[in-house]
């Protein structure tokens, strides 16, 4: 048996201490927790912690196989994505107690604070007290065990799991129901509160999904072409497609789900160009090595940098929007490239980790394929708060995405509506998120980066935000951004466009003086002359998603929302997804790649450059006045004819 | 986005290490807001008709006008200077004064930037940390019976020491606030108040909270009264603490978005964003706490 003194170690220094611990099989006294924060974060093996007094937020938080005592209370977050093993508190939990628990035993002997076990999927939560507002928000799973009273819309919005109830239940949640419970059922209960020594006598009420929510009773029809009139020769106004849409909504009544981004006309990077006259780019096969293209991304805090032979990455996309053989091309792509990938929502999977040199994953806010052992197997670590296309939104995975095997990673049952928070359980406001960001630190023991990716909305605060609260570096997604799903009106007027994302970004962070957290741009980007253009601008870098997308098969059919997608992208239905080759595909975007790369090379070779780094604002003008507005760049329209055609031509 | 701590001494009688108290509390949770540091410090009045008024002046000759200019404005209303500090960004006046407040600290706004007015309370906030503020003005060493604080991260507004909190309530003696979240209807409210006469002085949404307040209580609300109706009026998400000569209180939005943990034993009430700040005045005991529950609020007032 080992002590650790929390008056004369760091929690850093004592979750290391307590990993060593754990490889020895040594159970482990914290004394002097003082309601410090991350005690026991990141702990996988199944040794023995006793926590003599208060643990602050996230105790024993992305965990696999402890046993955790607590004589006191306990802050936000306990347990968070905990696997297997189990905590024991004998005093009150704050908020979001079980928040994401994927398997183990939660016991709180006094209260629950708020959003108890919200989106847990498996194990159980229970409280030999009372439970606060909203317990078992949007949880897909497990059981949430409550023996006092419960607050206010228990079962918020579950779409799985069972909620029982010994006191009384204040009010049920929207899409909540009260259900009979079976004597076996709650037998079962008995026996864990006995297990536990949590003395009850009282009768259990059973908390269920309704399923009235989530459910759309007409799907969008094919519509029949009918010749439209034409009323002048502008048809902006009235047009084909406009008859179209409100065809479509006279049938559904709502709004129009679609894939990809913003359609209309916006100010983008075509709207500026290059001072220098691009057509003497040389016609040079070798300009690629003439320059020095190579970056890396993290590092601000001492974590190990994520190298990239050039600086692009690989936009993060799903493992469920897209099918299990695009995500594996992709990775090939990202490695044959040398850049790095990303896993989007709904986890890692071991093909894209094996076929990927680097892979960034992203924790979304319904935790879903989200773990420790996800975390240690990434190259980096990044927090989504937001996506270009649909800032501010969740989403949702039909049904019919939501295969075996899908549900297996995401830690959910097979062919349900599978809604995606539009929120993370335990960030709600720029101070919270500092206490998240320490929580991945220690959970990876320092060593990973650890990035934000932005939707463009209110730019200039967020990205101030996310430069104090310690991220490594940005990820901003512009309003071309595309998705798998939105609807129409989001995807066109929700967001912010890109090129003025990346100036609102920069100039924010000057205003307070910010050093040292790189931008990488996306929303919109095609080729290796919009990623100078960005590079020129003040981003670190881009990122591609749409274009990968297209490079590898896509034919912009916009229709990746209904699952059958004819080349096998969009889709986890086999029959679709046999027609998508990894090899062809993953060499195509490769080529892709390469062509961008090229691009990038010839540009700062023809400026005389030896980095990427050397290109500046002074090499650029802006083609349109609207353009030259948000980037304060000189109007010159005169060099249109400079740059994009001819290097396009050239390439 | 941020975290507050306040603390009052229930018996009376004799000051206590309020600073010192709200310091160590602060620096618990420096974390959550590392921009700047606020203490809204209280002690017994020592007479009914003296008042301590501090403004954030300019350094140097800029800052010697407007502190001519606020001596001017004092004695057009007829407050008579007993003493006068300048210290870090601020200048402190004691005065004599029994005429109409409201109206003499709406004047002195349009002089300078007043960061509080009362009898019993001064508010000390800076940019920086909990030490930093403590390094330029000394909070350690006030003593007195109640107190609340704030460690800011800015979010909307920017980082200067007229954005940081507590905030006064302009015009009211002795009531300043401490907030944690956000008042998405800030707009609507302030043009409601500016319409009934109230002045804002920020564009900071905490600020809000003050002048709400304060505009209840001057309308007969008890404290509670004051709390109770916030709840109903604010949307967004709030943990916010409140102090007055007497009393200091709490209020949590219904969505319990933003955390608040007290303590409370026979001698004091401390309540803070994180246990670890309350933890930090008690070092090595697991402490009976209580998370107030969404939708709640409670005063507690002074034993006189």
């Amino acid at each position: 048996m080992a002590t650790i003194d929390l008056a004369d170690v760091s929690v850093t220094d004592a979750n290391r201490l307590l990993l060593s611990y754990g490889e020895a099989g040594e159970d482990v006294d914290v004394v002097n927790p003082d309601a410090r924060h991350h005690i026991g974060v990141g702990l996988t093996h199944p040794i023995t912690l006793r926590v003599h007094g208060s643990a602050g937020y996230f105790c024993a938080g992305l965990t696999d196989g402890p046993r955790v005592e607590v004589d006191g209370n306990v802050g936000w977050g306990l347990a968070d994505n905990m696997y297997q093993g189990s905590v024991v508190v004998r005093g009150n939990a704050g908020a979001i107690a079980g928040v994401a628990i994927r398997g183990a035993d939660v016991v709180v002997h006094g209260n629950l604070g708020s959003r108890a076990g919200q989106v847990m999927k498996a194990g159980t939560l229970c409280c030999a007290g009372n439970a606060n507002f909203m317990a078992g928000y949007m949880m897909y799973g497990g059981r949430l065990v409550i023996c006092g009273d419960s607050g206010q819309q228990v079962g918020q919005d579950m779409t799985g799991g069972t909620i029982y109830v010994g006191g009384s239940i204040e009010s049920l949640g929207t899409d909540a129901m009260e259900e009979d419970l079976p004597a076996e059922e709650a037998e079962d209960v008995l026996a864990f509160l006995d297990r536990y020594e949590i003395p009850f006598s009282g009768r259990l009420q059973k908390i269920v999904n309704a399923g009235k929510n989530l459910r759309y009773p007409r799907t969008e029809p094919r519509v029949r072409v009918i010749p439209f009139f034409v009323g002048s020769e502008r048809t902006e106004y009235w047009n084909s497609k406009v008859q179209e849409d409100i065809a479509v909504k006279a049938q559904i009544g709502r709004y129009r789900i679609r894939g990809y981004g913003a359609g209309r006309p916006l100010p983008h990077l075509n709207d500026i160009a290059f001072k220098r006259d691009l057509t003497s780019v040389p016609a040079d096969s070798d300009v690629v090595s003439r320059v020095d293209l190579r970056t890396s991304l993290g590092g601000r805090f001492g974590a190990k940098p994520i190298e990239l032979s050039m600086p692009v990455t690989i936009a993060p996309m799903s493992y469920g929007a897209l099918s299990k053989s695009t995500k594996i091309a992709l990775a090939k792509a990202s490695a044959l490239s040398d850049i790095s990938d990303g896993t989007g929502e709904g986890g890692l999977i071991p093909e894209v980790r094996a076929a990927a040199k680097r892979v960034v994953v992203q924790c979304l806010g319904g935790r879903l394929g989200w773990n420790v052992h996800v975390m240690r197997q990434a190259d980096g670590v990044e927090i989504y708060i937001s996506q270009g296309a649909k800032p501010g939104l969740g989403g949702q995975l039909m049904a019919k995405k939501v295969t075996e095997d899908i549900a297996r990673l995401r830690g959910i049952p097979a062919g349900i509506d599978l809604r995606s928070p539009s929120r993370h359980p335990d960030v709600l406001g720029a101070d919270d998120l500092v206490i998240k960001v320490e929580e991945f630190r220690e959970a990876t023991g320092w060593e990973k980066p650890i990035s934000i990716k932005l939707g463009a909305g209110r730019v200039r605060d967020d990205i101030k935000i996310a430069y104090k609260d310690g991220f490594d570096y940005v990820g901003l997604d512009g309003l071309q951004g595309s998705t798998g799903a939105a609807s129409n009106e989001v995807l066109e007027f929700v967001g912010i466009p890109t090129l003025s994302a990346i100036m609102e970004a920069l100039d924010a962070l000057a205003e307070i003086g910010a050093t040292g957290m790189p931008v990488m741009l996306m929303g919109g980007i095609k080729d290796g002359i919009d990623a100078a253009k960005a590079i020129a601008l003040g981003a670190h870098g881009v990122s591609v998603g749409t274009s990968a997308i297209i490079a590898g098969g896509c034919i912009a059919c916009l229709q990746c929302a209904v699952g059958q997608c004819v080349v096998g992208i969009a889709t986890q239905d086999p029959e679709y997804e046999q027609r998508y080759d990894i090899d062809v595909e993953s060499w195509n975007i490769h080529r892709y790649l390469e062509s961008l790369r090229w691009q990038l090379a010839s540009i700062v070779h023809t400026h005389g450059y030896a980095s990427v780094y050397e290109l500046s604002r002074d090499d650029l003008v802006a083609l349109t006045p609207e353009a030259a507005d948000i980037t304060r760049l000189p109007y010159a329209p005169e060099y249109a004819a400079n740059t994009l055609a001819k290097v396009a031509a050239a390439s | 986005m941020c975290g507050i701590a306040g603390v009052l001494y229930k018996e009376n009688g004799h000051d206590r290490g309020i600073g010192q108290a709200l310091i160590t509390m602060l620096d618990g949770c420096q974390h959550r807001g590392p921009d700047s540091t606020g203490f809204a410090l209280y002690h017994e009045a020592r007479a009914d008709d003296e008042l301590r008024l501090r403004f954030l002046v300019a350094e140097g000759d800029e800052g010697n006008e407007t502190i001519a200019d606020i001596k001017a404005r004092l004695a057009e209303f007829d407050a008579q200077v007993t003493e006068e500090e300048r210290i870090g960004n601020t200048v402190r006046f004691t005065v004599k004064f029994d005429g109409d407040l409201q109206g003499l600290a709406y004047a002195m706004e349009h002089v300078a930037k007043v960061v509080s007015i009362g009898q019993s309370l001064d508010i000390v906030k800076d940019v920086g940390g909990a030490h930093d503020v403590d390094d330029t003005y000394h909070v350690a060493g006030f003593a007195g019976t109640h107190g609340i604080g704030h460690v800011r991260l800015a979010t909307e507004s920017d980082v200067t020491p007229d954005r940081s909190h507590p905030f006064w309530a302009t015009g009211f003696a002795d009531v300043a606030i401490v907030h944690n979240g956000q008042i998405t209807n800030y707009w609507k409210m302030r043009r409601r108040l500016e319409k009934r006469g109230m002045e804002f002085h920020t564009d900071n949404d905490s600020e809000l909270i003050a002048v709400y307040l304060a505009d209840k209580l001057a309308n007969g609300s008890t404290l509670e009264e004051a709390l109770r109706s916030s709840i109903d009026d604010m949307d967004g998400t709030f943990s916010f603490l409140v102090s007055t000569k007497e009393e200091i209180g709490y209020a949590k939005d219904r969505l319990a978005a933003k955390p608040m943990v007290m303590y409370e034993d026979d001698d004091l009430v401390a309540i803070a964003s994180e246990e670890v700040s309350l933890n930090k005045l008690f070092p090595g005991q697991a402490l009976q706490t209580i998370e107030p529950p969404p939708g709640t609020f409670r005063t507690w007032r002074r034993s006189i």
